[in-house]
């Protein structure tokens, strides 16, 4: 049986560890809402430039040069896997899910005969795999801190993919991200970066065939096909790292608020636990003392 | 006298978004004057200056991009900018720091940038007119 001084001491510890845990609750909260302006903020710049790009991905006839990023290199033997997670822990499930998704989907290409390598994002996963793949491992981003620099972070990154890409390292790239669905709930997502999947902006396309069918190209298609396609690899990335990291928040958020609420009921069985032994003691006390006085 | 719808997108944020009445975008092969019911143009940008017109033809605003593509309509002018400063706020001795700066450096990437740095410089001193 516990001491009563023991279980102050529990109820105390467990307090201050509900007080972090709403602090911290409180601040993923703030932090959501502004990744979340952010991506909202992000937005128009990505979808103006997958329009432009769906009505000009059908003038790419030759597969040469940059066009490579919309056509492909005509293999599609190495792959290269890039898990998006976060920073830091304490945000549920999020980091593991990724990690588990990027696992599952590195072995079934490893099934299928095809080469895998892996550029993780965010410590999490980079730590991770280099527990389990370390040797895949071809470069990692961390410390990316999106809400500041997040442009630059994803112009590093696809400069990195396009110079692997243009050197012949990998034919097929594909991203694994928390896609943000709502403040609670994130879904695992894998999207192919390279080559460019044009097949649901194609069929935007057809829809907006009509109006889109008489542009006046400057300097030619070719050239600003060239000119979009290297800009379209870093939009992509930096619209995925705004979706993980406003998806980071939401969990954290979520995560946090599970936790305070869990320190809430044990501080309330501890209470309990406290106030029975505190009068079982007491009851014992008098008994004592009753018993001691019959005997005289 | 009609207007034109005109934004201006970063990556970032959307910069501008107003009914206007001219606007000029650096092409890449040159200078472009966009007025209201232009025909359709879809064109890479050089890094330069973007000036915005009221309806009266005076100057509201001028921005600096580095570069980016522009979609016209006869309704809307869109430009996407990878980098957007305002030229107001651009300040020449930092540029000519800057280009100094990246004229001892070599690398492709530093090449780009002093590009870009120069036509800060260029977008800066060029004469252009407050009212057209």
């Amino acid at each position: 049986m516990p001491s009563l001084k023991d279980i102050k001491t529990q109820i105390n510890s467990v307090g201050s560890t509900k007080k972090i845990t709403s602090a911290m609750k409180m601040v993923a909260a703030s932090k959501l809402r502004r990744s979340q302006e952010k991506a909202e903020a992000a937005r128009p710049y990505s979808s103006r430039l997958e329009e432009m790009l769906s009505s000009l991905a059908s003038s790419a006839a030759s597969g040469e040069g940059i066009i490579k990023l919309l056509t492909g290199t005509g293999n599609d033997q190495n792959y290269i896997v890039v898990p998006v997670s976060a920073d830091r822990g304490l945000c549920g499930g999020f980091n593991s899910s990724i990690n588990r998704e990027t696992f599952k989907l590195v072995k079934s290409l490893e099934g299928n005969g095809k080469k895998v390598q892996l550029m993780p994002v965010g410590k999490k996963s980079r730590d991770f795999f280099n527990r389990v793949m370390k040797d895949q491992i071809i470069e990692s981003f961390v410390d990316l801190n999106v809400s500041s620099t997040g442009y630059e972070s994803a112009l590093n990154i696809s400069n990195k993919l396009q110079e692997l890409y243009f050197e012949g390292k990998f034919d097929k790239c594909i991203l694994v991200f928390n896609k943000f669905k709502s403040a609670i709930s994130q879904e695992v997502t894998q999207q192919q970066l390279i080559p460019l999947d044009v097949s649901n902006s194609e069929k935007e396309e057809e829809k907006e065939n009509s109006s889109n069918a008489i542009y006046d190209y400057e300097p030619d298609e070719e050239t600003i096909l060239k000119d979009l396609l290297p800009k379209n690899v870093s939009i992509q990335i930096f619209k995925v790292l705004l979706e993980s990291d406003a998806g980071e928040q939401g969990a954290r958020m979520a995560a946090m608020d599970n936790a305070t609420r869990n320190a809430g009921e044990m501080i309330d069985s501890l209470t309990l636990k406290y106030n029975r032994t505190r009068q079982a003691f007491i009851t014992k006390e008098l008994i004592e003392i009753i018993s001691g006085a019959e005997s005289i | 006298m009609a207007t034109i719808s005109f934004d201006l997108v970063s990556p970032e944020n959307l910069v501008f978004n107003d009914e206007v009445g001219t606007i000029i975008v650096p092409g890449k092969d040159g200078d472009l004057g966009i007025l209201p019911g232009h025909s359709k143009v879809m064109s890479s940008l050089r890094p330069g200056r973007v000036m915005v017109y009221s309806e009266d033809k005076n100057l509201i605003k001028s921005f600096f991009v580095s570069g980016g593509f522009a979609e016209i309509n006869p309704e809307k002018c869109i430009v996407l900018a990878e980098s957007v400063v305002e030229v107001n706020s651009l300040e020449k001795t930092s540029i000519e720091k800057e280009i100094q700066e990246l004229e001892n450096k070599d690398g492709k990437e530093s090449e780009e940038q002093l590009s870009v740095a120069k036509a800060k410089l260029e977008a800066i001193n060029v004469n252009y007119y407050d009212k057209i």
